[in-house]
């Protein structure tokens, strides 16, 4: 390869380097400042992510900047040899593909977990509601129609008799899983919890019976449902989704209203 | 093409999640590596064959994150006079044994603190019990590849105590001679020191910052591959595969160090890949890919291939995965 050649090859790398790093940089500022942080990870880190991505674009920026000069004086300078590195990567790679996502994340935006990874992680496990974090605010004065679905969730999981709530006016929104193993006239009204982000978010939510067939409300639609708590006896193994022979007795919402809302901007609870 | 969506979701949320310790990592590694004097390190080493090896695991908290950066650490102490089983127990323990990846871990597993406590007694236990039963090797040409053993034997009898350059005549002696900044020639096996790093004041901000750009594009294509590959496994592989799996304390314990092998992640973000997995693996199993994957994986057999012949990371290779699995089904058992 003549000088020529290699200098500009050398210099195509360490463009894209600049450019992905100014990429990712641009797209966790869009993230924080569009509020789409919220479907990716829990609110705790969103200062990390801000921090990081100006981080990001200042390094961008001054590795675009010496760039720049080099190019204009026609000379890149050596390497510092100093540290050395050895890469596995093929050269550019490393860089195209941190380049190619953040393209891919600017043109296309984060969307709300589905129904299908509801069922992938198992919602029945919340139907008996084992949630892994310990309720934080947990507040017995606190009026059942205020309960979110994620904080009945917790309640119930904190004194899990079913009776004890038998009677008491719920008003919750979530989105609707239709459980194979639930009766026609049944769905799940589900959220998702992160603890971290939305790699380990896990389901829960409550089962609902309707006056209808469960077919007006196709999976993933949102729904706020207005109605009182009954206890019923349902077929459904916990640990493998699968009907069986010994029934159980669990917290079902009566649902007297039902309607159809646009999927929240905060989708998941925490 | 929701599952398409979904995976595209848990694909970024990974990343973003992860960018900002990779980040700091780097940050910090370029940092340290700029700052300490690392022949005053070896000069503090301990003597001791235990001693050493349990030091030598440790001082991974001053060095780069992950192996890539590790490995030319390694190279360059090995290079000034570090024992070789000491620098052993540095690779196996360095990218685990770090203020980052231990923060990252606590946050990804903040409801399970066990797991984060003993990955690091788990990952301290082996780098020093494997970097022991090296240091009873004391001849480095069996161990090391041939070059480099070659130019630790030429090293002088007491590197580490600077002699007074030689006031007599250069002509007559023999041996290798290099020219210092002063033009004159000084014997090199009196001035080993000048060839060691040595940053001046001006460069030391044009080396961090190209050493910080060069672990995130090798770090972070690493990043993007392994999260790929997650958020794929969570999406498209049925849930009873994977729960089948998942929960057998042994085949759990082996899928799991099988994947660490395979994707080899950065440890300073593989907490979150673990996390992924969580729900349907066993605590054990997710141990397993805790300890395992940062002292063994794909990419850095290759690069310590450029250190240690290739029986000796064989050895290395079994006694890691022996003693990982060992501790990871004795902890299954017990807890």
């Amino acid at each position: 390869m003549n000088a020529k050649a290699k200098f500009s090859t050398k210099f195509i790398y360490s463009g894209i380097e600049s450019l992905a790093l100014l990429a990712w940089g641009s797209l966790l500022l869009k993230y924080s400042l569009s509020g789409q942080l919220r479907l990716l990870i829990h609110p705790n880190y969103f200062g990390l992510v801000y921090v990081t991505s100006i981080i990001l674009l200042a390094i961008g920026g001054i590795k675009a900047g010496q760039l720049f000069k080099q190019w204009r004086k026609n000379k890149l300078y050596p390497l510092d040899e100093t540290i050395k590195h050895i890469t596995l990567l093929p050269a550019g790679l490393g860089s195209s593909l941190l380049l190619i996502t953040a393209l891919l994340g600017w043109i296309i935006p984060p969307a709300p977990l589905t129904s299908h990874i509801a069922l992938q992680r198992g919602v029945s496990d919340a139907l008996f509601v084992n949630t892994r974090l310990q309720p934080q605010a947990f507040r017995a004065t606190i009026k059942p129609e205020e309960r979110s679905l994620v904080d009945w969730v917790r309640t119930l999981n904190v004194y899990p008799e079913p009776d004890a709530y038998a009677g008491q006016k719920v008003k919750v929104s979530g989105f609707v899983v239709h459980l194979p193993e639930l009766p026609e006239n049944y769905l799940f009204l589900s959220r998702f919890i992160l603890t971290c982000c939305a790699v380990d978010a896990y389901p829960v939510g409550l089962p609902v019976k309707l006056t209808q067939n469960r077919s007006l409300y196709p999976p993933d639609t949102w729904l706020e449902i207005e109605g009182d708590m009954v206890t019923e006896t349902l077929a459904v193994d916990p640990q493998q989704m699968t009907e069986t022979t010994t029934s159980q007795r669990q917290l079902v919402i009566n649902a007297k209203s039902v309607q159809k809302i646009p999927t929240p901007a905060d989708p998941y609870g925490y | 093409m929701a599952q398409i969506q979904n995976a595209f979701t848990l694909f970024l949320s990974l990343l973003v999640e992860a960018i900002p310790f990779l980040l700091l990592g780097v940050l910090l590694s370029s940092a340290l590596l700029i700052l300490i004097d690392e022949r005053k390190l070896i000069q503090g080493m301990p003597r001791h064959p235990l001693l050493g090896s349990l030091v030598g695991s440790c001082i991974g908290f001053l060095f780069p994150v992950c192996e890539c950066g590790n490995v030319p650490v390694a190279r360059r102490l090995l290079i000034q006079g570090m024992p070789t089983s000491v620098a052993i127990g540095f690779l196996l323990a360095a990218p685990t044994i770090n203020p980052i990846v231990i923060w990252a871990t606590w946050i990804a597993f903040r409801d399970q603190p066990e797991v984060v406590i003993l990955r690091v007694v788990f990952s301290l236990a082996i780098a020093t019990t494997i970097s022991w039963i090296f240091s009873t090797q004391t001849n480095v040409a069996s161990i090391l590849q041939p070059f480099l053993a070659n130019r630790i034997n030429q090293l002088p009898t007491k590197p580490l105590s600077p002699e007074p350059i030689r006031a007599t005549s250069m002509l007559l002696q023999s041996g290798t001679y290099i020219l210092g900044e002063t033009e004159k020639p000084l014997r090199l096996d009196d001035n080993f020191n000048l060839l060691s790093t040595k940053i001046t004041e001006p460069k030391r901000f044009g080396a961090f910052l190209d050493n910080v750009v060069q672990e995130l594009r090798e770090l972070g294509g690493m990043l993007v591959i392994g999260s790929a590959i997650a958020s794929c496994i969570q999406v498209f592989i049925p849930r009873e595969v994977i729960l089948n799996l998942g929960q057998d304390p042994m085949t759990s314990i082996l899928a799991m160090m099988l994947l660490a092998g395979m994707v080899s992640i950065c440890s300073t973000v593989d907490a979150f890949f673990a996390l992924s997995f969580a729900s349907s693996f066993t605590t054990s199993s997710i141990l397993a890919f805790l300890v395992f994957g940062p002292m063994i994986d794909l990419r850095s057999m290759g690069l310590m291939l450029s250190i240690f012949r290739p029986r000796i990371l064989i050895y290395l290779f079994i006694l890691a995965a022996q003693l990982t699995f060992i501790l990871a089904l004795v902890h299954s058992y017990l807890f």
